[in-house]
């Protein structure tokens, strides 16, 4: 019966038949009615709760949302979604969205103080705008506009790029490093790849998960639950992490680490790899001799060893490796000797069918890019990249690049666009190294501090989209004394949030899921997806798409003030390519600007293998598109995008990107790495290796090491108006339902006097946060753990205590991690137990 | 031929606690949110902590209604009684006959899966949700204040706007097997369809709506693991009959994560559990 259906219509996708020559089977037609007693249509979408990013279908009766699943066709989920897709819903139907533009009536600004906002409609909003861009371009100040970005679809570029650099600012700041830079650091430096990692976990026969949980989070959610417990039968899964969480309560090995002690603990596996003779041959190379010299605490002849796909591995051993044993590790790690000698022999003996998923609780360190590189590494120690059952890259999505807008310049423009960029990346304490470049990435949290310290230069006017860093970024009270200061800010949103409460303009903005048109790049289990996000109901309010429908409207008004440059981009280069219209209104050229991009997946034009599209109408009915398996071992035979094209044990690509750095601010290596605060000097620079983990706060002051973690049921920070957020918080594990917790181990407890609910105050050096207490086995005595998300002081009337007074619900661990970085790659720090925090019962 | 006997499976080791069939259940049934007495969660769960760090040990087991061959809900309703069985083993509710008793969730006869209120039980869950007599249903969407006068909404024109309570409410009927006959009293008020009104009792129904137009409950199809098998169990080919002649199951015994002894019956539970959510053994 229904189990016979269900399988069936998984047999179809898996072999592709859905798309067989006699024609499509649509999305919308395939389960219109999955019931004679539920009418509806399954209509194609992607869910934005997290960065998986998956293709979905929403169930819509009469206009309204009211189910969502996975789409049918995604070779990532297989139709189905973590707990996130569901919420999705409460989220479109949310009482507290923003139902029309608004503006701020009392001038005075601060957190706490109400803005006394006021309905008033797109045009004078609209206008507003306008006015005041074309008041910094007639002062010649065009830089002083800032673009602030924060989730966003593939649609981002013509309100990112194309509107502040048309008219003439560079800023446009993403949100990228508050969440993620150093983890790309980590396998950019190794393998090569500023990204995110897919890995191979049907076919794995050692899985060790690194610093986060990817049931969920880290972007791979429903393809992971789904493989979770055949993985227990046909692998070891083992977890690296200092708190318990869904995947190490399941695993067969837990590792509790000492937070920030990655770097030994990988250093010391590769050690044992080594001195064992365990790594892999066919990937590695071995001694010309054949015998192993890698003996504990001896140096080796570079020339007695031969490598084949990787690059340095001596020079490793020499730097880095050879005094690194486990018994020392253990020190650090707390970790038993014992069990760092039984996880390497267990990874190698599996290899190279290994899974070493580097998550960013391994990376996100002050001083973190190294225990990435670390981590990643053993990737190639274990001959796993790109080997099936390994770590791989993704697979090719062969969309159209966003048009050039140079021409539509003016000299203005040109000119103050190329100026530095607010963020200060690039200057000499912020590398930001990304894709090998001095200042090639973002330094999303400094931006506060520029904007408070005017420097390079005065921020005379914001627009932020989709952002929430008075909330989301770290030493978040940085971030709401910089939005007190800038003069004028529109903030595009769904709801008052707390970056809202500093606007001057409010404009109300789409929810993605349901009623937007855009799309997203994903992948997982080797198929990368270019998944469409499409509008299933029509809005029901006042609102409009944040990432083209208001930039064009923007262009519209600075056209009537005489500026139409913006306007005339927008017109010319995105015409549809089916009928050579040009678009006349926002909504125009959001759709033509989809079919743009996404033209040669479904145009015909040029196999670009992976699923076959037969047209616009075919795509939108599909709502996806999957690739060709990625191919194994891609990247073999010296086709790594390193400096020497090889796997990199002895990162020349570092090398060089440290040296341009350096000398760029007429300086040496060490002085870079003294100033961004590494303790690598000379030759380590340029190796994984240990770093001791930099802690805020001292031990005697603030005993705890303090740890930040996410929630399945976290839709970025968006989840927290939703009262099945509160109803579901149990399912993290630690954690209560309706509750904000500190979770605490029952020995630390019993020396504080703290008993289980206690209310709490937890203080780092920046501020203090007031939680309740659970006490709970699953962390480490001497450290403490908490979720993301709650904390809230706006957004909402679930989300906040008291919206009015600006009272939080439960606390936000922003306001208690100091801002602080790993430097190299922008990346704020998050984790590694840079937080000392104490705690008092109150 | 034999009787179907409805019958769920839920593989422990593939469950990874995700929480996504609860969630996924309250989109089907539009179970409205808990008031701290009641869950209205017709799919839940309960959780097993015990040991010390760092040997934890942490289990999620997603609860539901058991559809038991001898329900005590059933046997503690007068007759003629608003709960009984369909033919293929659902426990069903039938809200003409309930005289508000609420036997079936307290006292003595209640259903041992279920407790009167939440907040003064150790219980993680009730299977058995009530909604007293001269309540509402959804009371949240009655909030008429809006946080920002004009420019924000209030639940109550939230749920006007799109005409529906809750906003997103699906859509769905199905018909009760079990009508009065001729001349038989009837109590209660309100649309069946509605699933509930106040005065009624409310839990699972193994989403016969769907099941009687051959599909899976939905928590079985929402579940990103497949750690939910449905089926018949009369049927000597079913996975469900496969699984359980692979797997030595359990079945739970209360709602306090205990599970019946080899020897016990209890009330006869179909949901049954298999394997562990930590597996027992690995050479790791």
């Amino acid at each position: 019966m229904n189990i016979k259906r269900k399988t069936f219509l998984k047999g179809m996708a898996a072999t592709g038949a859905l798309f067989a020559v006699n024609g499509p089977i649509f999305n919308s037609l395939a389960l219109a009615k999955t019931s004679s007693s539920s009418d509806g249509k399954w209509l194609p979408t992607s869910c934005q709760g997290c960065t998986t990013w998956c293709p979905a279908e929403v169930f819509v009766q009469n206009g309204r949302a009211v189910k969502v699943k996975g789409n049918r066709y995604s070779k990532q989920n297989d139709g189905v979604l973590c707990p996130k897709g569901h919420l999705a819903l409460k989220e479109l139907y949310d009482p507290d969205r923003v139902k029309v533009p608004m503006k701020r009536t009392n001038p005075k600004k601060g957190k706490g103080v109400d803005p006394k906002f006021v309905p008033i409609s797109w045009d004078e909003a609209l206008n507003t705008i306008a006015d005041k861009m074309m008041e910094l371009r007639k002062n010649g100040e065009p830089e002083k506009f800032l673009l602030m970005r924060g989730r966003y679809s593939y649609m981002r570029d013509s309100i990112y790029a194309a509107l502040p650099k048309v008219f003439g600012s560079p800023n446009g700041i993403s949100h990228s490093s508050i969440c993620a830079e150093a983890e790309k650091f980590g396998a950019f430096y190794t393998a090569g790849n500023w990204g995110y990692r897919d890995y191979d976990l049907s076919n794995s026969k050692y899985v060790l998960i690194w610093g986060c949980d990817p049931l969920s989070s880290n972007r791979m959610i429903p393809a992971t639950i789904k493989r979770f417990g055949d993985m227990l039968d046909q692998a070891t899964v083992t977890v690296v992490d200092p708190k318990l969480q869904s995947s190490s309560a399941k695993a067969h090995e837990w590792l509790p680490i000492k937070p920030g002690e990655d770097g030994a603990l990988a250093s010391a596996i590769a050690h044992v790899l080594l001195t064992e003779g365990l790594w892999n041959k066919e990937f590695v190379g071995d001694f010309n001799a054949g015998k192993n010299l890698f003996v504990a605490g001896k140096k080796v002849d570079e020339s007695a060893f031969t490598e084949k796909e990787t690059f340095g591995l001596v020079k490793w051993w020499n730097i880095e490796l050879k005094d690194k044993t486990p018994s020392w590790a253990a020190e650090k790690t707390l970790i038993t000797e014992e069990q760092i000698h039984r996880v390497a022999r267990g990874l190698a003996k599996a290899a190279p069918y290994v899974t070493v998923w580097l998550g960013p609780g391994a990376a996100m360190h002050v001083r973190g890019g190294y225990s990435a590189m670390a981590v990643h590494a053993l990737s190639g120690l274990l001959g796993s990249i790109d080997h099936e059952g390994g770590v791989l890259a993704t697979a090719k999505i062969p969309v159209k690049k966003f048009p050039s807008f140079s021409k539509y310049q003016d000299a203005l423009a040109k000119k103050h666009s190329k100026k530095p960029k607010i963020d200060q990346r690039g200057t000499k304490k912020f590398p930001a190294l990304k894709n090998g470049k001095s200042g090639g990435g973002v330094v999303t949290d400094n931006t506060a501090n520029a904007i408070l310290q005017d420097d390079p230069y005065q921020i005379k006017m914001a627009i932020g989209y989709m952002n929430n860093f008075t909330f989301s970024g770290t030493g978040a009270e940085r971030w709401e004394k910089a939005m007190e200061k800038v003069p004028f800010f529109a903030h595009i949103t769904t709801n008052a949030a707390e970056m809202t409460q500093y606007a001057d303009i409010v404009l109300p903005s789409t929810i993605t899921q349901f009623e937007k048109m855009g799309f997203v790049k994903t992948k997982a289990n080797r198929y990368a997806t270019a998944t469409l996000i499409l509008p299933v109901v029509k809005p029901f309010w006042d609102v409009k798409m944040d990432e083209t429908e208001i930039p064009w409207l923007i262009a519209e008004k600075l056209k009537q003030r005489g500026f139409s440059n913006l306007l005339d981009f927008f017109q010319n280069e995105f015409k549809d390519p089916e009928t050579k219209k040009k678009p006349t209104n926002g909504i125009e050229f959001t759709e033509y600007n989809l079919k743009n991009q996404t033209a040669p997946l479904w145009d015909g034009k040029k196999d670009v293998g992976g699923d076959k599209l037969n047209g616009w109408q075919d795509f939108k009915e599909h709502g996806m598109w999957n690739s060709s398996p990625y191919k194994f071992k891609k990247r073999w035979g010296g086709k790594f995008k390193t400096a020497t094209h090889k796997f990199e044990f002895y990162s020349e690509t570092l090398k060089t990107a440290l040296g341009k750095h350096a000398k760029k601010h007429k300086t040496n290596i060490d002085d870079i790495l003294k100033i961004t605060n590494y303790e690598a000097r000379g030759e380590l620079a340029f190796v994984p290796h240990y770093e001791a983990p930099y802690r805020h706060g001292s031990l005697s002051e603030y005993p705890f090491d303090f740890i930040d973690f996410k929630s399945k049921l976290n839709r970025e920070g968006r989840s927290q108006n939703l009262p099945w957020y509160y109803e579901f918080k149990k399912m993290d594990v630690g954690d209560m339902s309706w509750d904000d917790v500190l979770q605490i181990n029952p020995i630390d407890a019993e020396n504080l006097g703290i008993k289980e609910g206690d209310s709490i105050k937890v203080t780092s050096t920046v501020a203090s946060i007031l939680v309740n207490a659970h006490l709970w086995e699953g962390v480490r005595p001497g450290t403490v753990a908490k979720c993301y998300g709650q904390g809230h002081w706006a957004y909402g009337r679930f989300a906040a205590k008291d919206y009015q007074n600006a009272v939080p619900r439960g606390g936000n661990n922003n306001l208690l991690m100091p801002n602080d970085y790993d430097r190299l790659s922008g990346s704020s720090a998050r984790n590694g137990g840079f937080t000392g925090v104490k705690i008092e019962k109150v | 031929m034999a009787k179907i006997k409805y019958t769920m499976v839920i593989d422990l080791q593939k469950c990874v606690g995700c929480g996504a069939c609860a969630i996924a259940c309250k989109t089907e049934n539009n179970t409205q949110d808990s008031n701290g007495v009641h869950s209205y969660n017709w799919s839940d769960f309960t959780f097993k902590k015990e040991g010390k760090f760092p040997d934890v040990k942490y289990a999620a087991i997603p609860v539901l209604c058991n559809h038991c061959d001898e329900p005590a809900c059933m046997e503690g309703c007068p007759e003629p009684k608003a709960l009984y069985k369909t033919d293929d083993g659902i426990t069903m509710y039938n809200y003409r006959y309930c005289v508000q008793c609420r036997k079936c969730f307290e006292g003595k006869t209640a259903c041992p899966y279920s407790s009167p209120d939440l907040s003064k039980t150790d219980a993680q869950y009730s299977v058995i949700s009530f909604n007293e007599p001269g309540t509402t249903t959804h009371p949240f969407y009655s909030d008429k204040k809006a946080l920002i006068q004009g420019g924000t909404g209030s639940p109550a024109e939230m749920s006007m706007k799109v005409n529906a309570l809750p906003p997103d409410k699906h859509e769905y009927s199905y018909k009760d097997r079990m009508k009065p006959e001729a001349g038989q009293k009837t109590r209660g008020k309100g649309k069946l369809a509605d699933v509930r009104a106040d005065g009624w009792v409310e839990k699972c129904t193994f989403c016969i709506h769907r099941v009687r137009d051959g599909l899976n409950p939905y928590c079985v199809d929402a579940c990103p693991s497949n750690a939910r098998i449905f089926g018949d169990r009369n049927d000597a080919n079913s996975e469900v009959t496969l699984l359980l002649k692979k797997h030595k199951p359990k079945r739970l015994k209360n709602n306090k994560g205990e599970f019946l002894g080899a020897n016990e019956k209890g009330t006869g539970p179909n949901v049954f559990y298999i394997r562990d959510f930590k597996p027992q053994s690995k050479n790791a």
